[in-house]
């Protein structure tokens, strides 16, 4: 080294210093639990050589809640209050599988108002779910503008739902056999049934404009940024193949190119009168991933603008025991969450409380191929590609 | 769901395998323990059933330190339980088995589905089970030092023995068969 520095050839030493080999060990890199990219509180154990993973173990539990074992203590209705903490980012899409299932094994189905304001609260959720995550992950990216313009498009969509339920992330609306009676319609008496609040409907379909319009605007602000796409096209690719065996789900799937989504196969939700498109991707990057959201986002708002203009008339509930038993069986509901297959298996012992509930979640199973998919990479992208998962650690560890 | 094409899987289904069980759409198929990765070998290669959904386990006790026990007398086992599916039409099948408590164990689905890494881990911590070849069978959630699994039957809510929950008044109040109808 002495010798080459001496020359006083500058360019020389340059070249020099490239090729000089140096033997590096593996580095520990601890990221998280509080990391503003980890969505919360994952944990990941990153084994670095110099800029490259080498490799990479997600330590999870750090918001382990254990709602597989309250719900054995909990009775069906009060579960629902549970569920809704799963993925608080869409609250009230949680609720739908597990109500699903109650109602199959107790062979109830919701009258179909009921039905039409559960699909409209779900797609609702998943528009502010994709807000969150359009916002976010640009700011991952390095853009600081878009989650101002996301956040402040949610907040239309939060405003919408407390509208009705009364809780912006928490609804708790759904009831076994039907919906709550909505929120600031008036005090409920036998002759006065609450209902959906007076101006939904055109709030709604305002707000739905104000959506496509965003919709536009970020594809313009976010995808038409040469910055943007550098760091996420052609990074973190996820195969078919692989992403099938890990059970990744929703639209992590989709922009990987298999048209899977639960939504075509639904029948306590009734999709199959709306007309949407189910947008997929080609390349399955993070680019694809992102791209796949906001596409379903304009999706979303064109089936909740159907769904207002044929809403049925009638009633809320149908009529269930004050007591509710759910009769001895099993039923495994999944249903087309904002992050993927959400589903629950509920095994009945016909008591008031479930003798054990699975709950499936998505997230836990699009992470788990969070080490496959970073071996290799590096530093930089880890963000880029962690973020394009959108997960949430609720919906995680449970 | 497709009506004809769920049809016509639930027939192919049943003639492949002896024990199947259909409730509400939903196929279950009991195996025995030695039957466990070839089952999920036929189902993926044969019924194109590529998508892992979960698994997880289901403990089976008669005296239960938390919810109800089961309305009739069971033989205390595990059951294990995973959900493969189709990954366009989305025909779904759950394949079931049963093991002894003492010393449980179960071959790993690893070489089959990669993914049901983690959800191996997950049932090992809840409920002890041993998977055999699985690379990395340790705590998922819990601390290392974590003593107990909290999903069987037997392990108590400290919190629910230390105080009543109030949550239960809703319940104890109400006749025993209402019939009458809710709001």
């Amino acid at each position: 080294m002495d010798d080459i520095l001496n020359t006083g050839n500058v360019p020389y030493i340059s070249e020099a210093s490239v090729s000089v080999e140096i033997e590096t060990e593996d580095m520990t890199l601890n990221i998280g639990p509080q990391h503003p990219s980890t969505h919360g509180v994952l944990r990941l154990v990153a084994k670095v050589d110099g800029e490259k993973i080498s490799s990479v173990e997600p330590v999870l539990g750090y918001m382990h809640r254990g709602y597989e074992k309250l719900a054995e203590v909990r009775t069906y209705p009060q579960i629902t209050t549970l569920v809704n903490r799963i993925d608080w980012v869409s609250g009230f899409a949680n609720e739908i599988p597990f109500i699903a299932a109650t109602e199959k094994l107790m062979e109830i189905e919701a009258p179909e108002r009921a039905k039409h304001i559960r699909l409209i609260l779900t797609e609702m959720a998943r528009i502010a779910s994709h807000f969150v995550f359009n916002g976010a992950y640009a700011l991952e990216i390095g853009a600081l503008t878009p989650i101002f313009l996301a956040m402040e498009d949610r907040e239309r969509i939060l405003d919408l739902i407390e509208s009705v339920t009364g809780g912006r992330f928490h609804p708790n609306f759904n009831r076994i056999g039907g919906v709550k009676p909505a929120a600031g319609s008036g005090p409920t008496t036998k002759k006065n049934v609450q209902d959906l609040p007076a101006g939904f409907y055109q709030e709604t379909r305002d707000a739905m404009e104000k959506v496509l319009e965003a919709v536009e605007r970020m594809e313009d602000l976010v995808g038409g940024n040469e910055v943007f796409k550098a760091r996420t096209k052609g990074v973190g690719i996820i195969s078919k193949e692989l992403a099938e065996e890990y059970g990744v789900s929703g639209p992590i799937l989709r922009a990987s190119g298999v048209k899977f989504d639960l939504r075509t196969q639904t029948d306590f939700l009734p999709y199959d009168k709306f007309e949407y498109e189910i947008p997929v991707g080609e390349n399955g990057d993070c680019y694809d991933r992102w791209y796949v959201r906001l596409l379903e986002m304009r999706e979303s708002a064109k089936i909740i603008l159907q769904a207002i203009d044929s809403m049925p008339s009638g009633p809320l509930q149908t009529k269930v025991p004050k007591v509710i038993k759910v009769p001895k069986g099993r039923s495994y509901v999944r249903t087309e969450n904002p992050k993927g297959e959400m589903g629950y298996y509920v095994i009945s012992e016909g008591g008031l409380g479930p003798y054990r509930l699975k709950i499936r979640t998505p997230s836990f199973s699009n992470i788990s191929i969070l080490p496959v998919l970073l071996e290799g990479q590096l530093l930089p992208d880890l963000i880029a590609i962690m973020g394009s998962l959108d997960f949430v650690l609720g919906d995680v560890d449970r | 769901m497709n009506p004809s094409s769920n049809a016509e899987f639930i027939e192919s289904i049943s003639t492949r395998f002896s024990n199947v069980e259909n409730e509400f759409d939903t196929l279950k198929i009991k195996v025995k323990p030695e039957e466990w990765v070839e089952t999920a070998k036929i189902l993926k290669e044969e019924f194109q059933l590529t998508y892992f959904s979960w698994l997880s386990a289901i403990d089976w006790e008669n005296e239960v330190s938390v919810g109800d026990p089961p309305k009739e007398s069971v033989s205390p086992h595990f059951e294990i339980v995973f959900c493969l599916s189709e990954s366009i039409e989305g025909n779904i099948v759950l394949v079931s088995t049963e093991i002894e408590k003492e010393d449980a164990m179960i071959p790993s689905l690893i070489e089959v589905f990669a993914g049901s890494n983690w959800h191996e881990r997950e049932a090992y911590e809840m409920f002890g089970i041993e998977f055999n070849n699985h690379p990395n069978l340790t705590k998922m959630y819990l601390p290392d030092d974590y003593e107990g699994n909290p999903m069987l039957k037997s392990f108590e809510l400290i919190s629910r023995e230390v105080k009543p929950w109030p949550g239960e008044v809703d319940v104890e109040g109400m006749p025993e068969n209402g019939s009458k109808e809710g709001n």
